[in-house]
């Protein structure tokens, strides 16, 4: 006999995103660095930074950095980011 | 995704008529993937309708792949005036196979049964080159079915596909309604006898489950007056919606009797209380899982255990209370372990991590009336926890040195010589508070006593640099028994005591802290009605 059941899992429809395109290259382009304050973040972010400007000669690097790592980013620190107008962003940790 | 170049499954569904339509290579075909309630399959269904029509007639196969009910596919179709035919696959066995990751996706398949070109979304340029494809391989004219100034947007983004639901992470995490209080009635899964209901209801923590059957959640329903539509939460990371039908569905899976409702929806509430953080216990590499402490009357009316065992298996209500309500963090907020939740060693409590306080075996002050609620009140308080750690201390003639010992084990949370950041639950055991009650000791002296004796020496800061050396500069210093220490916690409040377990033995626990305070989790304790 078939039985009926109530779907126990998650059924809350997300709108699906495309990701962004691919930059062609890093040459005289913004870009963000978001640390998300882990404990080496600053280390590791410090390093990438100096990479991108010697070797992909980037146009300029905006750093910012999440008040906890434990939390999504707040909305403060996203518009400072989108107010540098950056090309794209990297999210990094460092533990 | 199936890819290009790949073999396209031939299948067999039912159409609208109740008639089986099936698919397989021998001439072209153009399979389309949707749902009902989608805009953007709304959006490109009138374009499929003119290429449908363009195409000589019996020259290539056009289906509609429905990933909904008989009866929503039968009104988009009414509404959409879909001029291809469009078979039900709401079982999602078919779109299991082809596996789109979004709606709509076309396929476009050629003679041979190949994949040639897929399409996620609405996109007019591609669902042009789908077109003038399909056109070339059944001999006519290459037609524009999607003009580029026709009032429609050039691309717009699907919806997860059906078969993805549940699961859905990351980039998905996007329109949240975080404002409507009524949700949509749960779906319902139709099985036969051979098929394993488990296969539909267990995500996550690899368990049998019992069945959520209609008629066993309507009971569940039953013991609370508030409507199965409602929203009492929204879960992260995902923020899947907790209505009351699907939190009775949890509850149901984990064995719970119906009057459980009466503290899950509170405890569902606490849970996604920002200040509790369950984005970040759920999403940490560390151990953290909700311990659930359970306080007042409720304990002897649904019969929660305080007694011997009280952090295992000794009482159905504790047992299915804390896996009912992993089950609702799991399969409605979507850390799925592994995936999401990728801690690096776990935490048993993942299964099940619920006591209560045995408040009747001292005179000391319960919990939840510490936290501003009233003796005769109910109340239930979360708290993101490490294992618990064992204090065996058989050998004190006093308070004092029983206090001592569970001091020294306070001093190894999270680890050693990490100070002031980090919490602590110590489950007192009856035999070791009757001898802190003769010696005077009350659960506030108690934990004064302890956050003033629980230091590390400063001597074990010396060379290595590891974890916990780097803040010095924020401990502070103090003399405990003639040894200089820094101070393991910030202030008592960072301690707290609950009273739990069996008469005989001497054993009480410490249970560590993640991250805590504002910028982790915060201990939050709401009331039971």
């Amino acid at each position: 006999m078939p039985i009926t059941l109530v779907n126990p899992l998650n059924e809350t429809i997300r709108e699906a995103r495309n990701a962004a395109s691919k930059l062609g290259t890093l040459s005289g382009k913004t870009i963000g660095l978001l640390d998300i304050s882990k404990p080496g973040g600053s280390v590791f972010l410090d390093r990438l930074e100096s990479l991108l400007r010697e070797r992909h000669g980037v146009a300029s690097v905006v750093r910012a950095m999440k008040p906890t790592f434990t939390k999504p980013a707040p909305e403060a620190v996203i518009g400072q980011l989108l107010a540098a107008r950056c090309d794209a962003v990297i999210e990094a940790l460092a533990d | 995704m199936l890819p290009i170049h790949e073999q396209a499954p031939a299948f067999s569904l039912a159409d609208l008529n109740g008639n089986s339509l099936q698919y397989a290579a021998g001439k072209p075909a153009l399979l389309v993937f949707f749902e009902t309630d989608c805009p953007t399959c709304r959006l490109t269904f009138p374009y499929l309708n003119k290429l449908a029509k363009t195409l000589a007639h019996g020259s290539a196969n056009l289906i509609g792949v429905s990933q909904d009910s008989e009866a929503a596919t039968r009104e988009f179709v009414r509404q959409m005036e879909v001029a291809f035919p469009v078979v039900l696959d709401g079982e999602l066995a078919v779109t299991r196979q082809y596996d789109p990751l979004a709606v709509p996706t076309l396929f476009l398949v050629n003679a041979a049964g190949k994949v040639a070109l897929t399409e996620i979304a609405f996109d007019k340029a591609e669902l042009n080159a789908i077109a003038a494809r399909l056109c070339e391989m059944t001999g006519v004219e290459p037609v524009i079915i999607a003009e580029e100034f026709d009032g429609a947007p050039k691309s717009k983004p699907g919806c997860t596909s059906r078969h993805l639901e549940g699961e859905a992470a990351g980039a998905e995490v996007a329109a949240v309604d975080l404002y409507s209080q009524r949700g949509q009635r749960a779906s319902r899964i139709e099985i036969s006898d051979d098929e394993d209901p488990f296969e539909y209801c267990l995500k996550f923590d690899n368990l049998p489950v019992v069945p959520p059957t209609v008629e066993r959640v309507e009971r569940m329903l039953r013991a609370t007056n508030l409507p199965p539509e409602e929203i009492i939460a929204r879960v992260p990371p995902n923020y899947g919606e907790a209505t009351v039908e699907k939190i009775a569905a949890n509850a149901v899976m984990a064995g719970c009797q119906p009057e459980m409702m009466r503290v899950l929806i509170p405890l569902v509430r606490a849970v996604c209380d920002e200040r509790f953080n369950l984005h970040g216990v759920q999403a940490t590499t560390h151990f953290a899982a909700p311990m659930i402490i359970v306080n007042g009357p409720i304990r002897n009316e649904l019969g929660f255990a305080c007694g011997s065992n009280v952090l295992s298996n000794v009482a159905r209500a504790n047992s299915t209370l804390g896996r009912a309500f992993q089950l609702i963090i799991t399969n409605l907020g979507g850390a799925k372990p592994g995936v999401i939740d990728m801690s690096t060693l776990g935490n048993p409590g993942k299964f099940s991590y619920c006591i209560a306080e045995n408040e009747e075996v001292s005179d000391w002050t319960p919990l939840h009336v510490q936290h501003g609620f009233k003796p005769d009140q109910s109340a239930v308080t979360l708290f993101a926890a490490e294992p618990p750690h064992g204090v065996s201390e058989h050998y004190a003639r006093d308070g004092k040195t029983i206090l001592k010992a569970i001091s020294r084990s306070l001093a190894t949370v999270w680890s050693y010589r990490m100070c002031m950041v980090f919490e602590a639950f110590v489950l007192m055991c009856p035999e070791h508070v009757k001898t802190l009650q003769r010696d005077g000791f009350t659960k506030e002296s108690a934990r004064q006593f302890l956050f003033e004796n629980t230091g590390v020496p400063i001597r074990e800061f010396v060379g290595d640099g590891g974890e916990g050396s780097q803040l010095t500069k924020m401990y502070q210093q103090v003399t405990i028994d003639g040894e200089e220490c820094y101070r393991k916690f910030a202030s008592p409040e960072q301690i707290r005591i609950v009273v739990t377990g069996g008469t005989a033995g001497k054993f009480s626990a410490v249970v560590g802290s993640w991250a805590a305070g504002p910028r982790g989790s915060q201990v939050v304790t709401y009331p039971i009605e």
